[in-house]
Parts: structure tokens; sequence; C-alpha cells
């Protein structure tokens, strides 16, 4: 006899210990004796240090103070952050102008907008605008932040990238607004949409030129006050090394990565060589290499500043930490890729460049980041060879007369916001991961 | 199907039968490979005349892909030469390079760049290779997706089609070159039965216009009613080698008639 | 229309089919690597030549002559005997490598022990506790090492109490002291018989080894299970320990006693050691927390489900099917990490332990010169580590391979 339901069964609500927290607590945190053991040992363990940090670095502080010893007489046992306080200008900028501050955070602002874009949806050609990031914007920061005299080469490479700045500013917020691109526009607004492809071009290049030549005649009346690289320091001035480190890494480790993967031996070899060289060898080793060696490679009365050779060597030693980064990247793109480049008649830099890097890239993008954040680490290391970087400002307050010996505070303060950083580029790469192995069918 | 369809079909085909020309597209002679000291190419001859339809087939591992991917040199004979369309394939890369554009070449896994969509796909070769202008890329790129009854995808990108999808837009890829020849390695191997049928279809319609085609597959129906010649590889030797007809029903050599029976 | 004929025919010209200079394959690949020989010989060159140039003008001279001239200053930690005054910068170089092994070891057992006990807590079924291990792996993964290096010598090592009231590591026994001076230990003096016990103890283990070998094959043969482990470690223990006990334990030890302000005899490790020590495993365990977890996860639940399913407990289940396979995914990156764990010793620059580059890349250089003898063999003696482990790592990689096949 055949059994016919006649009904469909209700959905009921889950038992307790699905459901409720005391459920959730049964199953995740007192599951078994042991496990009940655990758990309490281990909160109580919590409790002792949060309390204790709190109690140190909130409860019993000192916010406001003049001196270390005022700290002192206020409370005993209490983080002294007055110090920090006091030092804050010092930690971010260094011993920079305090007058001139204003420079380093047009800077900063700059690069938020030359940037911002490559995160806005609907904004096209961000290849570009990143390329442009990197060739361009450093001529920019430089002269902002180092002032003085600037060549016929300095002006011009200035020009251009404020022009670029314009346009990829005004190129984004029309992508954002109505999808279409910068050059779209112009040439709709000249009733010129349908023109052949060729007068697009004169069009379009002459208006560039005229913007070109404002902008000339426009910035050759500026002029800053020259800022020494000595003064040159605090977060600020890490920022400034590991930027163009990170900047330098990945062109360089591109070609380093392609050397290493060539067929022709000698190219292959003197590049593997490079890489592991650079690679076996601590960072600080490097940095001692190119103060101490660096000057001897030099024809006579040509002299490097300390900055210059710190920033040579960490060019150096990233690119090639970014080269096996690349090639690890390159090795995941199946053989069958390049067979197709092939057969549609593309040569290697076609190969490479049309299809194997973008796609490469793009997957190694997690992993980029990641390394990107051991290089910001890892420029802390500068202030070993004297260079006044973050690191070397939070050790300098605990030998400024009234804060003497004030040591941990401003190393925490320092970690805390490294770890900020480091952990939300992190939480980014993770991020971009996730996105990237399931969206990579968009 | 109307009837001036019909008639259009019955004048292709006798334009077929007279397509093949005295010309010769692919000349092999003696030609050898190996990998490491693995002898996968024993002393090839074969001759190609153009608008020539070849079915290769054979077991496993007897070097069928091998010898198509010499053909435009994804992989490097060391003896022997290779003459494809009056050029020979040497050390010259230009040569090459040419030779690259002239003939097309459709893998069993596709290989479509899956950071393009199906239109840049098509487009890739035309506009970086051809250096045709844009539109012009475009246009061309419509016109083959239509042949291949997908052109509504042009805007997808290769993971969101179907296999058969893939495949034919693989070959529309191809065809976007214009190329002299084209080469099939197993187009149809990794797909469902369902889609084998409408990229065959594709192949068929090909055949039709009088193109070079090399083919490796094991499907024999397609054989039977494309191929002007069938060649048969075992251990990298071309064992025999005949019109269809006579190859299906009457084989000569006994490696032959053990793996048609495997297979039919 | 027909599908091959649908568009006019570009021009294409035919390429001749002679020998063409500039397009043959064999032709440029020599161009090209010539070019680039040039490029690097030329610049090698012409930085041989500034150098040797830059180094007449300054009246250096150059080789390894130095390395046998008296140094002139005290290492404040080493290993072996060197007297001021008459050891010479080879000896200094000795010294440093010393040092710099000595840390980088010591380290490295301590890193793989945390780093694989976090990693497994991380994948604990306890919330707290795996929630706990991921603040541990956060917080000291994404803080620069230097800092931390910096924070445990200047905030904590440096700051313990003075010598006269040092903290008793021992509980009241007094031989394991720690205060603002360093770490103070027992150290062992070994006795005439002491040779017995460690004979004993090496008897042991092959003993051991073979019982391990006899109890797997009896259960190849009779499916019996013989547990190992514990009568391994019981013999491991016991005979040594009886041997030992016979020969009326030849092993004295000597403590630390405090003489005038400081303590003598023992063991003293500094306080950059302990900083040094303590940074390095803790950020390279956070580290490998992370690749021994990653390995862990890479095995996949349908292996355990598998597992499971015919009916394997959960410590076989880790032993015969997780373990074995999450190994070849956790080798590799914690071998790059010892690599790792050696050449950030370097830090100890900062800090004043004086490992080879503080001793040798620093003072040495500023005290005799030889810039590039110096970096030259400084950089040397890293990449010939770097060798080993990678040879390390390659003998790992090809065993694993064939245990695949
Ligand atoms: N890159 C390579 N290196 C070494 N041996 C190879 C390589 N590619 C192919 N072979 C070997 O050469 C032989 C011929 O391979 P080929 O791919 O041409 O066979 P096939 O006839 O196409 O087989 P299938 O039907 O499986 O595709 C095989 O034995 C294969 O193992
Ligand atoms: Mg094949």
């Amino acid at each position: 006899m055949a059994i016919v339901k006649t009904e469909n069964t209700p959905a009921r609500a889950a038992p307790l210990t699905e459901r409720s927290i005391i459920g959730w607590m049964s199953k995740n945190l007192f599951s078994s004796v042991f496990n009940s053991i655990l758990t309490i040992v281990t909160l109580y363990v919590i409790y002792i240090t949060v309390k204790d940090l709190w109690v140190w670095g909130i409860g019993d502080a000192v916010w406001i103070a003049e001196t270390r010893r005022e700290c002192f007489t206020i409370s005993i046992d209490g983080a002294c952050w007055a110090g920090v306080i006091a030092w804050f200008d010092n930690i971010f900028y260094g011993r920079y102008p305090r007058e001139e501050l204003w420079r380093i955070n047009l800077g900063a602002i700059l690069l938020f907008i030359w940037m911002a874009p490559l995160w806005l949806p609907r904004v096209k050609a961000k290849v570009f605008i990143a390329v442009t990031t990197v060739f361009l914007y450093p001529f920019l920061a430089g002269y902002l932040f180092a002032g003085g005299d600037k060549g016929i080469f300095m002006q011009v490479m200035i020009t251009a990238a404020i022009v670029c700045l314009v346009a990829n500013t005004l190129h984004s917020i029309i992508g954002v607004s109505n999808g279409t691109s910068l050059p779209g526009l112009v040439l709709r607004l000249l009733g010129k949409n349908n023109a052949p492809e060729k007068s697009q071009r004169i069009i379009l290049f002459s208006i560039l030129l005229v913007c070109f030549i404002v902008v000339y005649l426009w910035q050759m009346s500026w002029s800053a006050q020259g800022v020494s690289w000595t003064k040159w320091g605090g977060l600020f001035l890490t920022f400034v090394i590991a930027g163009v480190g990170i900047a330098s890494a990945l062109p360089g480790g591109i070609v380093l990565a392609l050397g290493r993967r060539s067929k022709l031996p000698v190219i292959r070899v003197l590049s593997t060589a490079f890489i592991e060289l650079f690679r076996s060898v601590p960072l600080i080793t490097v940095l001692f290499m190119a103060t101490t060696m660096f000057p001897l490679f030099m024809p006579e009365g040509f002299i490097l500043n300390k900055l210059t050779q710190v920033i040579i060597a960490v060019c150096l030693f990233n690119a090639c930490y970014m080269a096996e980064t690349v090639r690890a990247g390159l090795q995941a793109i199946p053989r069958g890729q390049f067979e197709g480049a092939h057969t549609i008649g593309l040569g290697y830099w076609g190969t490479m460049g049309l299809v194997v890097m973008p796609q490469a890239l793009k997957h190694m993008i997690p992993n980029i980041v990641g390394t990107f954040i051991g290089l910001l680490k890892d420029t802390t290391l500068v202030s070993i060879i004297g260079l006044f970087d973050i690191l070397g400002m939070l050790r300098s307050v605990s030998r400024d007369t009234p804060w003497i010996g004030l040591h941990k505070e401003p190393l925490i303060f320092g970690a805390i916001l490294f770890f900020l950083i480091c952990f939300a580029m992190s939480k980014y790469s993770r991020h971009l991961e996730v996105k990237l192995s399931t969206g990579h069918k968009k | 199907m109307t009837d001036t369809d019909k008639q259009e079909k019955q004048n292709a085909g006798e334009q077929l039968a007279s397509a093949i020309s005295s010309e010769v597209m692919i000349d092999l002679k003696q030609v050898n490979k190996w990998y490491g000291s693995f002898h996968v190419l024993k002393d090839i001859d074969l001759i190609v005349h153009k608008g020539e339809r070849i079915v290769v087939c054979g077991p496993s591992g007897s070097g069928k892909s091998t010898l198509i991917r010499c053909i435009n040199h994804l992989e490097e004979h060391q003896t022997g030469s290779i003459v494809v369309d009056g050029i020979t394939l040497d050390k010259n890369l230009k040569n090459i390079d040419h030779i690259r554009t002239e003939v097309g070449m459709v893998f069993q896994n596709f290989n479509l760049f899956p950071h393009l969509s199906i239109l840049e796909n098509l487009t890739l070769g035309p506009i970086w290779v051809r250096k045709m202008p844009k539109a012009d890329a475009h246009a061309i790129a419509m016109e083959y997706l239509e042949r291949v009854k997908i052109p509504e995808q042009a805007d997808k990108f290769p993971g969101q089609l179907s296999g058969g999808q893939q495949q034919r837009v693989a070959i529309a890829r191809s065809l976007c070159m214009d190329p002299k020849i084209m080469l099939f390695d197993e187009p149809t191997s990794a797909l469902d039965p369902e889609m084998i049928k409408e990229v065959l279809d594709v192949m068929v319609e090909l055949a039709d216009t009088g193109m070079t085609m090399i083919v490796v597959t094991h499907e024999m129906g397609f054989a039977e009613t494309i191929a002007d010649r069938v060649i048969f590889m075992d251990q990298g030797d071309i064992v025999e080698e005949n019109e269809p007809n006579g190859f299906f029903n009457h084989p000569e050599h006994e490696r032959t008639r053990l793996f048609l029976s495997q297979i039919l | 229309m027909a599908l091959g004929d649908s568009r006019s025919k570009t021009d294409q010209v035919k390429p001749k089919d002679q020998f063409d200079l500039l397009h043959d394959e064999r032709v440029r690949s020599v161009v090209y690597q010539l070019l680039t020989a040039a490029v690097v010989g030329w610049v090698g060159w012409y930085l041989f030549t500034t150098t040797a140039h830059n180094l007449e003008m300054r009246g250096m001279d150059s080789g390894f002559g130095f390395l046998g001239f008296e140094a002139g200053f005290d290492p404040a930690f080493r290993l072996v005997a060197y007297e001021v005054g008459v050891g010479t910068y080879g000896d200094i170089f000795l010294i440093g490598i010393l040092n710099t092994l000595y840390i980088s070891f010591l380290s490295i057992i301590a890193m793989t022990l945390v780093g694989f006990s976090v990693g497994v807590l991380r994948l604990s079924n306890n919330w707290l506790v795996a929630k706990v291990a991921l603040a541990y792996v956060e917080i000291f993964r994404n803080t620069p090492l230097l800092i931390q290096v910096i924070f445990w010598y200047t905030g904590i090592f440096s700051l313990l109490p003075q010598i006269r009231n040092s903290l008793d590591l021992s509980a009241g026994a007094e031989v394991v002291l720690l205060n603002n001076r360093g770490l103070y230990l027992p150290w062992p003096v070994p006795g005439d018989l002491l040779w017995m016990t460690g004979l004993a103890l090496g008897i042991a283990i092959i003993l051991a080894v073979l019982f391990r070998r006899w109890a797997h094959k009896r259960q190849d043969i009779t499916g019996q299970l013989i547990p190992t482990l514990i009568p391994g470690a019981a013999l491991i223990v016991f005979l040594p320990g009886i041997v030992y006990w016979m020969t009326g334990s030849p092993l004295g030890w000597e403590i630390p006693e405090l003489e005038g302000f400081n303590f003598a005899g023992g063991a003293t490790l500094p306080p950059a050691f302990l900083a040094l020590f303590v940074a390095l495993t803790i950020y390279h365990s956070a580290h490998l927390a992370e690749s021994v977890r990653a390995g862990i996860l890479s095995v996949g639940p349908g292996q355990s489900d598998a597992a499971m399913a015919i009916g394997l407990r959960k410590n076989r289940l880790m032993s015969l099917v997780i373990i074995p396979q999450a190994m070849p995914a956790i080798v590799p990156p914690m071998i790059s990490l010892w690599m790792n764990v050696v050449k950030n010793s370097s830090l100890a620059i900062a800090i004043g332990y004086p490992d080879l580059v503080a001793v040798f890349m620093q003072t040495s250089l500023n005290q005799a010169g030889h810039a590039i003898e110096i970096v030259g063999m400084t950089m040397a003696f890293y990449m010939f580590v770097s060798l080993t482990i990678s040879w390390l790592l390659n003998i790992y990689n090809k065993r694993v391979q064939l245990v695949e096949r």
C-alpha cells in the first residue's frame, strides 16, 4: 500500500542547543571537562592581563604632564603617555620645519586623490592610473617635500604630474557619475565622437598640449623653501622610504622574474644570482653595504647622501623579494595560455603583456600586499644606520631631557601604529584573496 | 531548409570535390622529434594539399598532438624539414611569427584567456598582431561569433560559458586571424555528448568552405563525413594512411584493426 | 557566403626563406646574451676600477691581511676564549659567527615548538583558546620585529631588579637567577665516568628504535598493536638514569654565587641575548603558527571524514592521515622561517648583542676599514647558511616526492 503524505511538514525551530547562547557555549567552550577547565584558566589569564594592561595603560596613565618626573608624581605605576603626546609632531614628521608641514600633508592628500579611483567602481583605465602613480607622483611629491631649485627636467615632470592628476581626477568623476571616460566626454562635447580615430587622436593630443603648456607656465612661478633631507624624519620618512621601495619593487621584480624564467642561460643565471644574493642576506647587511661600499663605487667628487644610499639599497632588496612573488604568480599560469597566445601570433612581449601578466598580477595581488607589509615593517631597520625614521624618533624620546628613560610608551605607541596599518593591509589582502578565488569568473 | 539553401549547399559540395588543388600547404619530410631521449616522432613524411582535410587518430601517447604542434612550432622538431605554405620552419623568428598567423589552432581545453571578455579574446590577435583598427576588428569578431552562433555571448567572460560554447569561441578566435590552415587537437574530447554536436557542426561547416584542416579526433562518424584522408599513428609512426572508406572498412595494418575494433 | 572568405584578405608579405641575420633565433639569443653580459661586465669593470682608484686615493690597502691584526676590543658575550690585545679580527669573525649561530639555533628550537603549539591551538574546538591563539598570531606578526626586539630589551630585560634583588626562577633554590645583568644558570661540570651515562643513553636510543621496528614488523605479521611510545621513553630515561646513579652521579653543577657586585660561576646570558631570543621566538612562532594551521587545513575535511568512516580514532586519524599529509605543506615554509631567524638575528646590533654583524660589520669595519672584504665575508657567511638550509629543503622535498610516488 502506498503511503501518501498530504500535508507538508512545517519547519520548526531548532532545539535550544543549536541556537541559544547557552547552547553555543556548551558546544564551543564547555564541551568536555578538559575544555571547561581550559576555558576557565584562559579566561582567568585574559582577565589578569587585560586588567593589568588597562590599569597601566589607561586607568593610571598620565596624559598631561611636562616631564617624566611630573608623570611619576601624578602616578607612579601608570603609563606616561604625556611624553608621546609631546613628541607627536616629531614622531610623525621628524624635524621637518613646523611651518612647512602643510607640504607633507598636501603630498599625502594628493597621493590619496591619485590612488582613490583605483578602488572606485565604473572607473576605466585603472592600469593607467596605477602606472602614473608609480612614475609621475614621485616627482611631484619629491619637489613638494624637498623644495629648492627645480631644473628643467624636474619642471617638465612636475607639470606632467599635475596635468595627469587633474585628468585622472576628472576622468574618475566622470566615470563614477555616468560610466564614460574623459576623452569620450571631451569628444562628445566637441561633437567629434563619430570622427575617424586619427582626427580624434589629434584633437585630444592638442588639448593635452595646451593644458601642459598652461600648467608649465603656471608652475614656473612656484618656489618652495628647500628642506634638507637631514630634517626629514618620523613616520613621514618611513613612508617615503617604504613608498619608493614598494613602487620600484614591482617593476624591478617583474624584470628580474622574467629574467629568471628566460630561456637564455646568461640572462637566467645573472638574474638568479642577483635575486638569490639579496634574498639570502639580512637587510641590515645590505644597508651597511650601501653606506660603506657605495662611496667607494662613486667617481671622485660625486657623493650620494645617506638617504639616497639607503633608498637604493631598499629598492634592490625589495625588487629581489618581489621577483620571487612574481615568479610564483607566473608559474601559476597554465601552459595553455602561452600556447593560446602563440597560436594567434603573439610574440614574447605580446604574450607576456597582454595575456600572461594581466592574469598573473591579478592573482598575485594578495601576495604582493603581503610582501608590501613585510617591506614596510623592514623599513624600520634604517634607524639602525642612523636615519631618524619613526623608530629612530620613538627611541629619541628616551634621550630627550624632560623624558629621559621613557622607553616603553613610545615603543608601544609605534607598535600599535604599525599594527593598525599592517593588520588592515593583511585583512584587506585576505579579503581580496577570497574575492579573487570566488569571483574570477566575474 | 529551403530549396535555394539546398542548392547552395550542393554547389558548395561540388566545389568541395574540386577544392583540393595540387598546391602543397604542408610538407613534412623525415621529421623526427625527441623529448629528452624519448623518440616521439619517427621519420614522419606527410604532404597536405590546399583544401585537404586530414583526420589523425591513434592510441593515446602515439604522438598525434606532438605532430600537429610541430606544424605551428609550439614544439620544435629536431631533424627533418617542415614547410608550411612555402615557408620553412627553422630558427628564423620572422618565419615562425608568420606561420603562426597563418595557422590557427584549437585545443582540447580551449585555452581561452579568462581575463578577457569573449569579444576581447577574439579581437586580441587582429588588433595586436594584424594591427587592425579596433572598429574593424570588432566587426570581424562579431561576424565570426555569428557564424559559430553565439553573438549574444560577446560581452561575457570565458568562465561563464558552457564547454561547447567555449570551444566555438576558440574556433572563432582562430578564424579571426584569417588562417589558411586550421589545426584541431581533440577539440571535442573535453565535452559532454550534446555539446560535441554543436562543435562538430561548426567544424563541418568550416570544412565545407574549403579550409585546409588537420583534425586529431576520435569522432569516427565525423571523420567519415569530412575527411579526405585518415592517418593512423602508433608509437610515433604513421602506420596507415588511407581515404576514409578504405580506412574504416578495409584496414590493412594489424594495429589499425585492433584500434578500430576497440573504438567502434 | 562561405565561412572562410568573408572579408578581403589583408596583405601578407611572405617572408623569405633564406638565412635572415636579423630574425634568426640563434643569432638573437646570442646577441641578447652578449649584450647582457657586456652591460653587466661593463658595470662590474667600472665599479672595480673606480673602487680601486678610490682606495688608492685614500691610501687604503686591500686584501685579507687585516684578519691577522689585533682587534683591541672585547665582545661582550662570546663562546670561545679571547683575550683583548691578543685576539685578532679573524678571531672576532669567528666569535661573531658562533654568537649568531648560537642565538639562531636556540631561537629556532623554541620558535618551532611554540609555533606548532600555537598553530594547533588556532584550530582548537575551544572557541576562546582559538581566539587567543589568533590574537597572538595577529599581534606579533603585524608589528615590526625590530620594535619588538627593542621593546623586550629596553622595556623589559633592562628594567629588571638589580643584582642584589635578583628574581629567583628556581623557587627559592637560588640557582637560576634573573636580574638586569642577565640570566644566571648553573653550568654542568662533567666528572670522570660521565661517558658511561652517555654510552648508556646511546644504547637506550638504539634499543628503543629497534623495539619500535620489531613492534611494527610484529604488527605487520600478527596484526597485534604493541604500544611503543611509553616503553621506549621509559627505556631512554631509566637506562642512562640507572647507569648515572651507579657510577656515582658523575656530573657536578657550578652554581652562580654572588661575589662582590656580580655573580661568578655558572653561565650568564646577557639581557640583550634574552631580549633577542624572546623576540625572535615570538615573532617567528607567530608566522609558523599560520603555516601550521594552513598546512593542517589544506588536508581538507574529506580526509577526516574518510578516516573516521573507516573507524580510525581521533589520535590515529591525526598521526596516520592528517599529519603525514600536512607535513609536506608545513615543512618548506618552516625551513624558510628558520632561514629568517638566522637573518633576523642580525637585529642584535640594535641592542648590543655581539652577533656577526655587530662585531664584524660594525665595530671591526669602523676600526679597521676594509669595507669590501668585511661586507663580502659577512654576506658570504649568510649565503653559506642559506645554501645549507635550501639544501636541507631539497633533501626533504626529494624524500616527500619519493613517498608520494
Ligand atoms: N613535454 C613533454 N615532455 C616529455 N614527454 C612528453 C611531453 N609531451 C608529451 N610527451 C610524451 O610524448 C608522447 C606523445 O605525446 P602526445 O601528446 O603527442 O600523444 P597523443 O597521441 O596526443 O596522446 P593523447 O591521445 O593522449 O593526447 C607521450 O608518450 C608523452 O608522454
Ligand atoms: Mg594529445
